[in-house]
């Protein structure tokens, strides 16, 4: 019996042990009843920007330096060609240390698409030689001239079912002689890009700054004359300069706040933050409200996307903006959308308190900048801006007023 | 073996900051603390003005009969039950250290105690409904606050002629509160908030107690204190301040037979002296305190009285920080423990386990309190 009860003491001692140390003090409550210092009262505010302190910036990246080029026919927004131009094409290659001439038997032009309409079919894709001279001084009403039957190449016809990936067109025989490039020219081949279709649409494709572009492989027969033999061999050319070119390029509006376009704007917007709200409050949320002024244009089906940026130092245009992806908000522009965006910036906001070294400003850039249809602006301080400037909606709460026996 | 066991138990409680807490402790400065050994606790408080463990009365200490220190500790089992729903908590604490004995050929008796002098722990959760941009959001509040205010004393006692003691103790009233405030958001796009703030508290008092012994078989033991002003700071910033009370109290203590004594006493609280403050800050004011308690201790064998005594007591008390405006809170206590002492009675362990009802209109509760206290003789 004695000893039954001390094993009992034991069990339940060591059921003590285990048990004792949790804590467990949530209990319910019914506020403000029970509720030292009453309850947490929230309060929302809106925040206009600083009059005439909300600008756009433009040309942030050039035509063809950006991810993807444009091609297009008929499409609201723009009317685009694309031109590439490879590395130079030697006229000879060693054979046993020897330079020898070739004979080109075919080439295989390929390009990537990267984005297109999927609802619109019958696409083709044709190539144009260009001048072996064309650069970033080419203008629309340079190359669309040039785009003719006489400089074809070849047309792509694109397949209803491929989205995104490489279309390419083989040359062969006769056909070779559209890319033929005459000894003591340069070996340089430029093309130009357009694009035709069942109805008005677009595509993207690739760049030389995406890692993406276009390239043509030339396969060769290589007369080895000391032996009777012959070599085939290959030379493949990458893209060494690319650009896309619109068609009466829009000039951005001053009296709104551009993003996008071929011309890269971006935009900042500055708020001044009050001081209660500076000091003292906990930010909840923060939204920053902007009224589009006039539907957003682009290619229907491949949306951009919108950052929204804390500003690390205010210095205009050239203000550095974070990388932090903390502090960058992003949403989609959906093509033809007129609603008001909205976009949660909290955490931007809550920075702004945090530290005083960072400029209650916003910077918004359309991703891929200057790769993109895609192009939005939005009413601005401007008094003469024909919708309603940007706000910010904050809704926050002021300290606990903590019970003080 | 049975000393092991004890020392499981023991194990089994752990260490915290202070007393047990309470949804009646929510207000004010919290729920006071008892200063009570688990030797005086057993007995529902009844023996506290004449035990040197607790921190009650200064004269008390004369009746170390060696340096003695002695630590408690208590579990608190806990259901709670107001308009928004009912909740079992439980948390662990060490409400009470005590260091004292006499000094050699003197009749005089020193002694340093910490105690619990009141107690602020909670967390209270509440859900709500709210109208954000026009749109109806529900929330979720956490409101929490850990800590309190401590008594550090320094007593001492002179015996005179046998038959009096008188005593007075010097005290130090701190402590810090963290409150913090937490709420979420069912919409995950209004992110949750967190505030915290350090209150902290700091006060003096002084007390002057007597015990009178009349042959062996009865005492008289009464105390006054004064608690003065504490000042009160939010975040180092000092914010007001609030007086703390006057205290009396009344002991008697009557051997009815060898093996068994009674005791009772009374304490009296002038809390309502820091209504007026506390209303000022937009609390809900304070009232006056009574404590009264009953006890006795059987000892089965007389001649070892530290041999498996049994204590018990019954308490009844009204606390002073009311959670709604003019409904004071009351509780009553049921108490029973023992204790054995070893090592030539250098060393014991006292049990104790008291349970408890609290209530004010709509908000009660009822709490087991599991009491150790572990008492060196070095």
């Amino acid at each position: 019996m004695r000893r039954a009860l001390i094993g009992l003491g034991s069990v339940v001692g060591l059921a003590g042990v285990l048990t004792a140390c949790q804590e467990r003090l949530t209990s319910p409550a019914e506020c403000p009843g029970l509720c030292p210092g009453g309850e947490q009262t929230l309060f929302e505010s809106v925040l206009a920007p600083r009059a005439g302190l909300d600008s756009s910036f433009h040309t942030y990246v050039a035509p063809g330096q950006g991810a993807a080029l444009l091609v297009s026919s008929g499409l609201a927004v723009s009317e685009d060609r694309a031109v590439y131009r490879f590395v130079t094409l030697q006229d000879s290659i060693a054979v046993r240390d020897t330079a020898r001439a070739y004979v080109v038997d075919s080439v295989l032009i390929t390009l990537n698409i990267v984005a297109r309409d999927t609802l619109v079919d019958g696409l083709k894709v044709m190539l144009f030689r260009l001048p072996p001279t064309v650069d970033s001084t080419a203008t629309f009403e340079s190359v669309d001239p040039q785009l003719v039957e006489a400089n074809l190449i070849d047309t792509i016809a694109v397949p209803d079912s491929l989205h995104v990936g490489q279309i390419t067109t083989m040359l062969r025989g006769s056909e070779v002689d559209r890319v033929a490039i005459p000894k003591g020219t340069g070996g340089v081949l430029a093309m130009g890009v357009r694009l035709t279709a069942a109805a008005p649409t677009g595509i993207r494709i690739g760049s030389l700054a995406a890692g993406n572009g276009a390239t043509y492989v030339s396969y060769l027969t290589v007369d080895v004359p000391d032996t009777g033999s012959t070599r085939h061999q290959f030379l493949s050319r990458a893209t060494q300069f690319n650009t896309f070119v619109t068609q009466n390029r829009p000039a951005p509006d001053p009296t709104l706040l551009t993003v996008g376009g071929d011309s890269s704007s971006r935009s900042i917007i500055r708020f001044a933050l009050p001081p209660q709200l500076r000091d003292s409050a906990t930010i909840i949320r923060a939204t920053l409200e902007l009224i589009p002024a006039h539907p957003l244009l682009g290619l229907p089906g491949d949306p951009a996307l919108l950052d929204a940026r804390a500003v690390l130092a205010d210095l205009g245009a050239k203000s550095p903006i974070t990388t932090d992806a903390s502090f960058i908000v992003t949403d989609s522009l959906p093509q033809g959308s007129s609603d008001t965006l909205r976009l949660e910036v909290t955490r931007l906001v809550k920075l702004w308190q945090s530290s005083t070294d960072r400029p209650p400003a916003i910077f918004l850039i359309l991703r891929p900048e200057a790769a993109t249809f895609t192009r939005a602006a939005f009413g601005s301080t401007n008094p003469a801006s024909p919708v309603g400037p940007p706000r910010l909606l904050i809704t926050y709460q002021l300290p606990f007023p903590f019970e003080i026996p | 073996m049975r000393r092991v066991l004890l020392l499981v138990l023991l194990a089994g409680t752990p260490a915290a900051g202070t007393a047990q807490s309470s949804q009646f402790g929510v207000r004010g400065l919290g729920l006071p603390g008892r200063a009570l050994s688990v030797h005086a606790l057993s007995t529902g408080g009844a023996f506290g003005l004449f035990d040197p463990e607790s921190s009650l009365n200064p004269a008390a200490l004369g009746a170390f009969p060696a340096m003695t220190a002695v630590f408690s500790g208590m579990q608190d089992f806990r259901h709670v039950e107001n308009p928004a729903g009912t909740a079992s908590v439980r948390e662990s604490r060490f409400p009470q250290m005590a260091v004292g004995g006499p000094l050699r050929r003197y009749p005089l008796a020193f002694g340093l105690g910490f105690s619990n002098y009141t107690s602020r722990d909670f967390t209270l959760a509440s859900a709500d409904t709210i109208l954000l941009r026009d749109v109806l959001v529900p929330v979720s509040d956490t409101v929490s606050s850990r800590g309190g205010l401590s008594d550090l004393s320094v007593g001492g006692a002179y015996r005179i002629q046998e038959h009096w003691a008188v005593g007075g103790s010097f005290h130090i009233l701190t402590g810090t509160n963290r409150v913090s405030a937490h709420r979420t958001f069912a919409d995950t796009v209004y992110k949750p908030s967190s505030q915290n703030s350090e209150i902290s508290f700091a006060g003096v008092g002084v007390e002057l107690g007597l015990v009178r012994s009349f042959g062996t078989g009865f005492a008289v033991a009464a105390i006054a204190r004064s608690d003065g002003r504490a000042r009160i700071d939010r975040d180092s910033v000092s914010v007001s301040r609030v007086d703390l009370p006057y205290t009396f109290g009344l002991g008697l203590r009557w051997q009815v037979r060898p093996k068994l004594t009674l005791a009772g006493q009374g304490l009296f609280r002038t809390w309502s002296g820091a209504n007026s403050d506390l209303l000022e800050q937009g609390g809900t004011g304070a009232d006056n305190t009574i404590d009264l308690a009953f006890g006795g201790e059987f000892t089965p064998d007389a001649r070892r009285p530290s041999r498996r005594p049994l204590r018990f007591g019954v308490r009844y008390g009204s606390l002073p920080f009311p959670l709604l405006v003019g409904e004071q809170a009351h509780e009553l206590g049921v108490s029973i423990g023992s204790g054995i002492r070893f090592a030539q009675e250098r060393a014991g362990i006292d049990l104790g386990l008291e349970h408890v009802w609290r209530s004010a209109g709509a908000y009660s509760e009822r709490a087991l309190l599991v009491s150790v206290g572990v008492t060196v003789r070095p």
